[in-house]
């Protein structure tokens, strides 16, 4: 589903990920780890083409993600739910609103937008919070509206940045739980996080980086 | 598809910055009122200039003594010529009887006078782009070559001024519509630049969620077509105030204001034409989007 062959990674003359291996099956779910600044964002961002690769080769399903045409992006970010570390929530919009964006995007019509948005929210725990505003949320509800945004279109992919960074420990192990629930549904997931607690018991791949590339491999 | 969407976000966006997109509007709207009033000027000096034309004409001298059929020779040779749109033959006796009409104030000057010194004309009248300084040059000559005409009378100098007059006309039209129509879009172009900052982080967001360039252009283009359009009703609306107001009010002063034409396609395609300069400055606000 997703692999990657001898990628780097460089900011400048600063290098983030260096000669990069791995890969993920389909339906699997990844936990990839390093201490901060290790470069796990920037191996997100490098599937979902938010950064250029430096070096290698990246495959994501069908896509050639490192000789993409740039109209065949959105096509490719289609196929990926992303939660981002920093919500990225839209101002303005309610959280149904928040969540809907990801299907009205896809072009789908309001009647299945309407359907789809309140199994997710329901899925989440939210359906309760559909009319109210992010910003009013405590940040355990704004993480449960940007997975929803990210599951919404039951996309091949997810990627979670970060899911748990500001959370307490149990609303992050609800997290974690809400994730692997996904993942049964056969999502393959990939989990970004310095917090091992997160992983541990899971009986999930764990990749780990160091040094700026993937320096061993456990199961949580 | 998601036109209701770009609908819905165009609509709130406009409200959200509502005081910018007033002031946007109403800027294109005096942009396009004067564009609008220029254009009406212009116009109706064209329409007067349309009729100048008529007034100009050639006057072909014939020789003395031609008969009947000669004379008709002549009509018919001249009617040939490309560019004569019609042929007035006048008698040395009607030439006399004009000019005695004319001066009858001063009629002792014709005292004594046994013979008609006058030579018996056509006036010639010509086609509105046949009026150019080289064309009825050469029109002239050949006339001149046809058998019984004596003399050619063209005043090259009169169709030089039409002629000169018309090409300035047309020239001015074009660089006050090319300037205050960039004006137009660059007053677009800015507010639209300015909302497309203020949504640069929602931008960026969708955009990561897969949004199209379309998705992202469409709310943005609906935007600046509302703008241009609204800038469009306004000017035309202020236009028709001032055109009722100075063919109703004014033209007590000076009648010659009553003659002034307001065209009424303008009502429909003016706002039309804000749209579209409106769908054109947003475009290009907006630019190229990079994934």
């Amino acid at each position: 589903m997703i692999s990657f062959s001898n990628v780097s990674k460089f900011y400048d003359y600063h290098t983030v990920l260096r000669s990069v291996n791995f890969t993920v099956e389909k339906g699997e779910m990844v936990f990839i780890t390093g201490p901060s600044g290790a470069g796990k964002s920037t191996l997100l961002k490098l599937i979902y083409r938010a950064e250029d690769a430096d070096e290698g080769e990246i495959i994501v399903g069908k896509f050639n993600v490192t000789s993409i045409k740039s109209s065949d992006v959105p096509n490719l970010r289609r196929q990926i739910g992303v939660v981002f570390q920093d919500f990225r929530l839209l101002k303005g919009l309610s959280v149904y609103e928040n969540v809907a964006i990801a299907l009205r995007i896809r072009g789908l019509p309001e009647k299945e937008i309407k359907s789809r948005v309140f199994d997710v929210l329901k899925r989440v725990n939210i359906r309760h919070l559909a009319d109210s505003n992010p910003k009013a949320l405590s940040g355990g509800e704004q993480q449960r509206v940007v997975i929803a945004r990210a599951v919404v279109a039951e996309p091949q992919v997810i990627l979670a940045d970060e899911p748990t960074g500001n959370l307490d420990p149990n609303t992050a192990i609800d997290i974690i739980n809400l994730l692997k629930d996904i993942n049964i549904t056969g999502s393959t997931i990939i989990v970004a996080t310095h917090n091992k607690e997160l992983f541990r018991g899971t009986g999930k791949r764990v990749l780990r980086i160091d040094s700026n590339t993937i320096a061993g491999e456990e199961i949580g | 598809m998601y036109i209701g969407y770009a609908l819905k976000t165009a609509l709130k966006g406009m409200y959200q910055e509502k005081w910018i997109n007033l002031l946007s509007a109403f800027t294109v709207a005096s942009s396009l009122f004067i564009v609008l009033l220029i254009g009406l000027i212009l116009f109706n000096i064209e329409l007067f200039a349309g009729t100048i034309h008529e007034r100009y004409g050639l006057v072909v001298f014939l020789k003395d003594n031609l008969s009947e059929l000669e004379t008709q020779s002549v009509i018919t040779e001249i009617h040939k010529k490309e560019g004569v749109i019609s042929a007035r033959y006048i008698s040395k006796e009607d030439a006399l009887k004009e000019i005695k009409d004319k001066l009858k104030d001063v009629s002792y000057v014709f005292e004594g006078l046994d013979t008609n010194p006058l030579s018996a004309s056509i006036e010639l009248r010509l086609k509105k782009d046949f009026i150019t300084p080289e064309k009825v040059k050469t029109l002239s000559k050949n006339i001149k070559e046809i058998s019984g005409v004596d003399e050619v009378f063209s005043a090259e100098k009169i169709a030089e001024t039409i002629d000169y007059f018309n090409r300035s006309l047309s020239n001015m039209s074009l660089i006050v519509l090319i300037a205050l129509i960039s004006g137009v879009i660059f007053v677009i172009y800015s507010t639209v630049k300015i909302l497309f900052y203020r949504r640069k982080e929602e931008i960026e967001t969708v955009k990561l969620l897969g949004a199209t360039r379309a998705f992202i252009r469409l709310p943005f283009l609906i935007e600046g077509a509302t703008i241009g359009f609204i800038g469009g009703l306004i000017s035309t609306a202020a236009t028709l105030v001032i055109y009722f107001a100075i063919t109703y009010r004014l033209s007590n002063v000076f009648p010659i204001l009553q003659n002034l034409v307001f065209p009424n396609e303008v009502i429909v395609v003016f706002p039309i034409v804000g749209l579209i300069l409106g769908v054109l400055g947003a475009f290009v606000a907006v630019g190229k989007l990079r994934f």
